[in-house]
């Protein structure tokens, strides 16, 4: 067994003392971070970017990574019970049930399922994972820039048609992201573009700054445009301890299982993302319940928490699948991750697996390893958690406006980048007032240049024949299929629920 | 956040908030209309030894500008055809909840602080902003606030540049 071999090469880095306690601090930071309202995992990590920069091995910076990402996962989980509010959208079915539970008592056994269902869902995930991501790669290596071009279409149009509740609005999100992607010196000619003079432009929007801004800056600017009409948010105490009793267990383990199954295949393919599988997981399991789940779904059944909490960790384990061996994010989450191998000049890709081999069987390796901490330490570390909730919501806000201004500032040591990032704010926050989903633009900010890069590549190579991308069947196929996904949606003219979304 | 935001937005029945919605939402339309057409002209000064040969350089940005006039325009003509009523309620309640002064007052804050942060240093401009911007988002309790700046700016100053080797400037505050 090749795969095993590999993953315990991989286990022997990262079991390695100094690398154990680089797990430990991330999952620790990390929870902390995803546990403050409004911070979703995608912002958890690029406010926690700064602390690996001078990192000189590139694999205690992403065990310690590793670590970040499951505990921000989880802290998000923790917000959306206490506060029915979900940072981010795969914690949005999570939080119907689950501030239901709350309200009525039942914080202890909502939180259990919760993290016990993250840990067995993340757990078969990155097993999958471990053992998808070396054929997928392999089959990745023989993908031309057509197939690119036609994947990231396919991912480009997912998230538009997928996400929220208008095509056309999502469709805009996408096309500024785009066009914020543009801004810099082309690399193939050299050309700069959409620069209008401003000489701070020509190095490109980091995604990391657009990030940054549009999640922590716009959401302060909302939050601060809204200060005199919202009322105030109930923190639910929590009574009794983090545990499931018998009965919550045995009405646990079936969700655990089903929401792993929903999640980790939507997860993987290129369209990703949490949100549908979380809410295909809700409704399946509001279906099947019987008897006395049936009557308490809708005040708080924990059918509805054990199942979409798990689809939700078992997706993004599967995003990671494309993310590592095609180079190609499907979340918002998964764009910040490809600005953290940026730091070390590595590319996630099939090129990655070849080059730094033992790089990415660390990774992995990792993913386990924060799945165990996690539960490890978070079960028993509740009560602090729900005492970071308690921070008072302005000094919360005005924090993470210094924390996202130092992040940019140290990954860019210019004041310059600084208001970019502010700006960037300014635009998430009219975005925000005006309904228009924000997880469309960082896609589009990240995949944007590499669409473009395998556009052209490809008509370099046909010599301007735009045939070159339905003569390969599989760039024809997928493309299709992206035509299918924009068009089917408006052709049937139905209206998608009010979904929540952002990440 | 979105889904507290939207459970507390109690969007107006009324026609009259729908209309003003709907002319809010038109406003947003043009704003994104213009800056398709500004995408579009700056692509077409963008320097192409092979002009709009789809190799090159030029043709992103003239796309991208492109399609953005295209959906704008169409989200324009959906406020006039078949208008989307829930969407025009919503950006109504939206703006019938917010408050200008504090977000501008907020944005004037941040815009100060990132430039006081070379002058000053991070310490002691991160002492003045946080209880600043606190104060601006309804907290009263100014010691404390500043206290807690304080708090971070030093803990973050000495945790970066002395053990993260990541510089932050130090301004008027001795070096450690």
């Amino acid at each position: 067994m090749d795969v095993l071999g590999d993953l315990a090469g991989g286990f022997g880095t990262v079991l390695e003392p100094q690398n154990l306690l680089f797990a430990a601090i991330g999952v620790l930071l990390g929870t902390f971070v995803g546990v403050l309202p409004g911070i979703g995992p995608a912002l958890t990590i690029a406010l926690l970017l700064p602390l690996t920069y001078n990192f000189s091995d590139p694999a205690s910076a992403f065990i310690m990574f590793a670590g970040i990402y499951a505990g921000g996962m989880y802290g998000g989980s923790t917000t959306s019970i206490l506060l029915n509010t979900p940072g981010e959208s795969g914690s949005v079915a999570t939080a119907l049930e689950g501030n239901q539970m709350a309200r009525r008592g039942r914080a202890g056994p909502a939180l259990a399922t919760a993290a016990i269902g993250s840990f067995v869902a993340g757990t078969i995930g990155i097993v999958a994972l471990t053992f998808l991501a070396q054929p997928v790669a392999d089959l990745a290596v023989r993908l031309q820039p057509a197939d690119y071009f036609a994947v990231v279409v396919l991912a480009f149009v997912a998230v538009t048609s997928l996400v929220g509740r208008s095509v056309l609005r999502g469709l805009i999100s996408l096309v500024i992201g785009l066009g914020i992607g543009l801004i810099g010196i082309d690399q193939l000619s050299g050309q700069a573009r959409l620069t209008f003079g401003v000489d701070q432009l020509f190095a490109g929007v980091d995604i990391v700054v657009v990030a940054v801004g549009l999640f922590a800056v716009g959401e302060a600017l909302y939050v601060a445009s809204r200060l005199r009409s919202q009322g105030e948010e109930e923190l639910v105490p929590v009574k009794g301890a983090a545990f499931l009793s018998r009965e919550d267990a045995r009405r646990s383990w079936r969700p655990w299982l089903r929401g792993t199954a929903l999640g980790f295949p939507f997860g993987a393919m290129p369209t990703g993302g949490a949100e549908i599988p979380t809410f295909l997981s809700y409704a399946l399991e509001r279906r099947l319940a019987r008897g006395r789940a049936r009557e308490e779904f809708g005040e708080g059944a924990i059918e509805g928490v054990a199942g979409p909490e798990a689809a939700n960790n078992a997706a993004f384990a599967g995003v990671l699948v494309p993310l590592l061996t095609i180079g190609i994010p499907t979340s918002a989450t998964a764009a910040i991750l490809i600005a953290a191998f940026q730091i070390f000049d590595l590319q996630p890709g099939p090129q990655l697996f070849e080059n730094n081999e033992d790089l990415v069987w660390a990774l992995i390796a990792s993913l386990y390893v924060g799945n165990v901490m996690l539960l490890a330490l978070n079960l028993p570390l509740i009560r602090l958690w729900v005492k970071v909730l308690e921070i008072p919501r302005p000094l919360l806000t005005a924090a993470i406006l210094v924390f996202a201004t130092l992040g940019v500032y140290s990954i860019a040591g210019s004041v310059a980048e600084v208001l970019i990032m502010y700006l960037v704010g300014v635009l998430g926050f009219a975005l925000r007032r005006f309904d228009f989903p924000i997880a469309p633009v960082i896609l589009g900010v990240i995949l944007g240049p590499l669409a473009e890069a395998q556009f052209r590549r490809t008509l370099l190579v046909s010599d301007g024949d735009f045939g070159a991308f339905l003569e390969r069947p599989f760039a024809a196929v997928v493309l299709v299929l992206a035509l299918a996904a924009l068009a089917g949606p408006v052709l049937l003219g139905r209206r998608r629920p009010a979904l929540a979304e952002e990440d | 956040m979105r889904g507290t935001a939207r459970g507390t937005a109690r969007p107006e029945t009324s026609g009259r908030g729908r209309a003003r919605g709907a002319v809010s939402a038109r406003l947003a339309g043009v704003a994104l209309l213009l800056a398709g057409i500004l995408v579009v002209v700056a692509g077409t000064t963008v320097r192409s030894p092979t002009g709009y040969d789809a190799s090159g350089p030029r043709l992103a940005p003239v796309a991208v500008g492109g399609l953005l006039v295209l959906l704008s325009v169409l989200l324009l003509v959906r406020t006039v055809v078949r208008p989307d009523t829930e969407h025009a309620e919503l950006v109504a309640a939206m703006a019938q909840a917010t408050h200008w002064p504090t977000p501008a007052a907020l944005a004037v804050a941040l815009v100060a602080y990132a430039l006081l942060l070379e002058p000053l240093g991070f310490i002691v401009a991160t002492t003045l902003f946080l209880p600043g911007a606190s104060w601006l988002l309804g907290s009263r309790a100014l010691l404390r606030d500043a206290a807690v700046g304080l708090g971070i700016g030093v803990v973050v100053f000495v945790a970066f540049t002395q053990y993260l080797g990541v510089y932050l400037p130090a301004g008027v505050t001795p070096i450690f």
